[in-house]
């Protein structure tokens, strides 16, 4: 190695430390934030109840986001949109580049009670969808499922061609080969985009704080403590909202992992 | 009994044109399709089995036209150039895969799989067998669900020249054992005589000759084919006379006398395989008409023969044996006679 590439690589070495140091710093420090006087915050029903919205309702978007995220990125890899695939790409790709207020107060012209589907709901069933679990799916939904439906498509479009027409010719017809090829050969890629959807969505506070401030997701709560009490009652939601996500997330990551 | 009649099929895949491609498949028969890579020989196969959208022609399988029928039900076996196994399945899993769709006994499986002697690594993935071990699998999945005819796709094209050979040989056994017709794909002119009982000659999304392989062999219809078996001993001339169908044609002031039905002053191409061109010391007694001397210009050792070229007014390659180069004490520079029949010339536009 010439001393030329020996610079090369230190430099990079310690720009990529520093990358590493910028992330892990406030999470470690979060984290240590935990100390037996702040753990009698999470006591606390009305945190318990927010850590427990945060997870179970991001849990269902990605859940919803694998329903409907990975037929259309099914159709979007095979090019069946035809000349509006870039359409198609450029709208599903498009809430990654909206600011999540935006989100919030766009959703909220269609679900809010004078809204499109709003006043449907609530003149059908008298049923008002903001401030609701639905309206948090919702928001949660419409700034993550870019992940799952981008992550799937690659993962389809990675499929070799020759397997797909090697099962044609066996007589696979197409929902046989979709479930029997196309599936498992994306799995890791369709569970990746579940993973960064999920997190996306544990994340989510712009479009969630305008659509339902009620019930109060963590994210929300960490907010509302952070406004109303001190950092104290904040940073501790802070470090056990984090210290579960990692735990969830890691667990899952290296238990797919070791499948085949 | 034709088993596969394809008539003038035209289609399209991008700038790619397959244009007025024509030919049968008889029962039991292998028809190889040889051309360089990118003359459209897999786009012809794909095409054939509805992979690719016809503009026009028809396809017919034991007489009965499938040209608007899906791929899932023409009963047609593919084997891909990749193999394509499926990664994420067992050998079983594999060979089991085209059972679910197609009406075959369960003892067909069992038959298949002791054919094909995979039994050992039924329960194996396909990453961990070798080229020949993926070979015999790719074959028995096809051949388990009894299609009616099966396309390889050069097959053969991952494995090492000697593999190559081995394999393309076990292949034809099978084929041929289970009484199966089929299309081979190949650019390797050693394989498509090895294989085919027919050889079609691709280019340029055309069939452009087919016939027996010793047709094409000794009687390419066009300077690019006969280039396909190596650039040897092809002339361009012009005819002088023709008597009754023995044509004299001039070639460099040289004149080659050959049999073919041109007439007087067009312009030719005079083709002899460079086995055909006997080097001697002294002029033969027998009847050869083309006869010229000349001196040895160069000597290339080409595995068990030599390649010798000639000048003689033009360069002339004979192929010779290690026995025929001893016994004439060739060496470059060396006076000898280039001699062959008029019978050996093939002559074509």
């Amino acid at each position: 190695m010439s001393r030329s590439d020996k610079v090369l690589y230190v430099t990079f070495f310690a720009i990529s430390i520093g990358v590493l140091v910028f992330i892990l710093l406030p999470l470690i420090r979060l984290v240590l934030f935990l100390n037996p006087s702040t753990v009698a915050v999470v006591k606390n029903k009305s945190v318990l109840i927010s850590l427990w919205n945060s997870l179970s309702l991001s849990f269902t978007t990605a859940i919803v986001s694998l329903v409907v995220g990975v037929p259309t990125a099914f159709l979007m890899s095979k090019n069946m949109f035809g000349k509006f695939e870039k359409l198609v790409e450029t709208i599903v790709d498009l809430p990654l580049a909206i600011p999540h207020t935006v989100v919030g107060i766009a959703l909220l012209f269609i679900i809010g009670r004078k809204g499109v589907i709003g006043s449907l709901f609530y003149n059908s069933f008298g049923f008002k969808i903001t401030g609701t679990r639905l309206a948090i799916v919702l928001a949660m939904l419409f700034v993550s499922l870019p992940y799952t439906v981008s992550s799937s498509r690659e993962g389809f479009k990675k499929v070799d061609d020759s397997l797909v027409k090697s099962a044609m010719v066996l007589g696979a017809p197409m929902h046989s080969i979709f479930k029997r090829v196309y599936l498992p050969l994306s799995k890791s890629a369709i569970f990746s985009g579940f993973m960064l959807t999920w997190a996306r969505a544990i994340s989510e506070f712009g479009a969630v704080v305008i659509l339902a401030y009620y019930p109060m997701t963590a994210p929300v709560k960490i907010y509302d403590a952070f406004s109303q009490y001190s950092l104290n009652v904040s940073g501790a939601i802070a470090a056990y909202l984090l210290l579960i996500c990692l735990g969830i997330f890691l667990t899952l990551r290296f238990s797919f992992r070791g499948m085949k | 009994m034709k088993i596969l009649e394809v008539e003038n099929l035209n289609a399209r895949v991008g700038n790619f044109e397959l244009r007025e491609i024509s030919f049968c498949l008889n029962e039991e028969e292998i028809l190889v399709f040889l051309g360089d890579n990118g003359a459209g020989k897999t786009k012809i196969l794909e095409a054939v089995s509805g992979f690719i959208p016809l503009e026009s022609g028809t396809v017919k399988i034991l007489g009965k036209d499938v040209t608007n029928v899906e791929v899932q039900k023409r009963k047609i076996g593919f084997i891909f150039q990749s193999l394509a196994l499926f990664p994420h399945m067992t050998v079983k899993e594999n060979v089991e895969f085209g059972l679910k769709y197609s009406r075959v006994p369960k003892t067909f499986f069992r038959n298949v799989i002791e054919r094909f002697k995979i039994e050992k690594f039924l329960n194996r993935y396909p990453d961990t067998l070798s080229g020949g071990e993926r070979q015999r699998v790719a074959l028995a999945r096809t051949l388990v669900t009894n299609p009616t005819l099966v396309f390889l796709d050069e097959p053969t094209s991952a494995l090492s020249p000697r593999e190559r050979v081995n394999t393309a040989k076990e292949i034809k056994v099978f084929l041929k054992k289970a009484k199966k017709p089929a299309i081979f794909v190949t650019h390797n002119e050693e394989e498509a005589f090895l294989m085919g009982d027919r050889i079609a000659v691709v280019e340029k999304g055309k069939i452009v000759q087919i016939g027996k392989s010793d047709e094409i062999f000794y009687k390419p219809a066009s300077k690019e084919i006969a280039n396909l078996f190596g650039t040897y001993n092809i002339f361009n001339g012009k005819v002088i006379k023709n008597e009754n169908g023995v044509l004299s044609v001039e070639v460099r002031n040289k004149e080659i006398t050959g049999v073919g039905n041109f007439r007087v002053g067009e312009s030719v191409n005079v083709f002899v395989r460079p086995e055909d061109v006997i080097l001697t010391c002294e002029k033969s007694k027998s009847s050869v008409r083309n006869s010229f001397y000349g001196s040895v210009t160069s000597i290339l050792k080409k595995g068990p023969i030599f390649e010798v070229k000639v000048d003689v007014g033009i360069e002339i390659i004979s192929f010779v044996t290690r026995g025929s180069l001893e016994k004439l004490q060739l060496k470059k520079g060396k006076k000898v006679i280039a001699e062959f029949k008029a019978t050996a010339i093939h002559i074509f536009k």
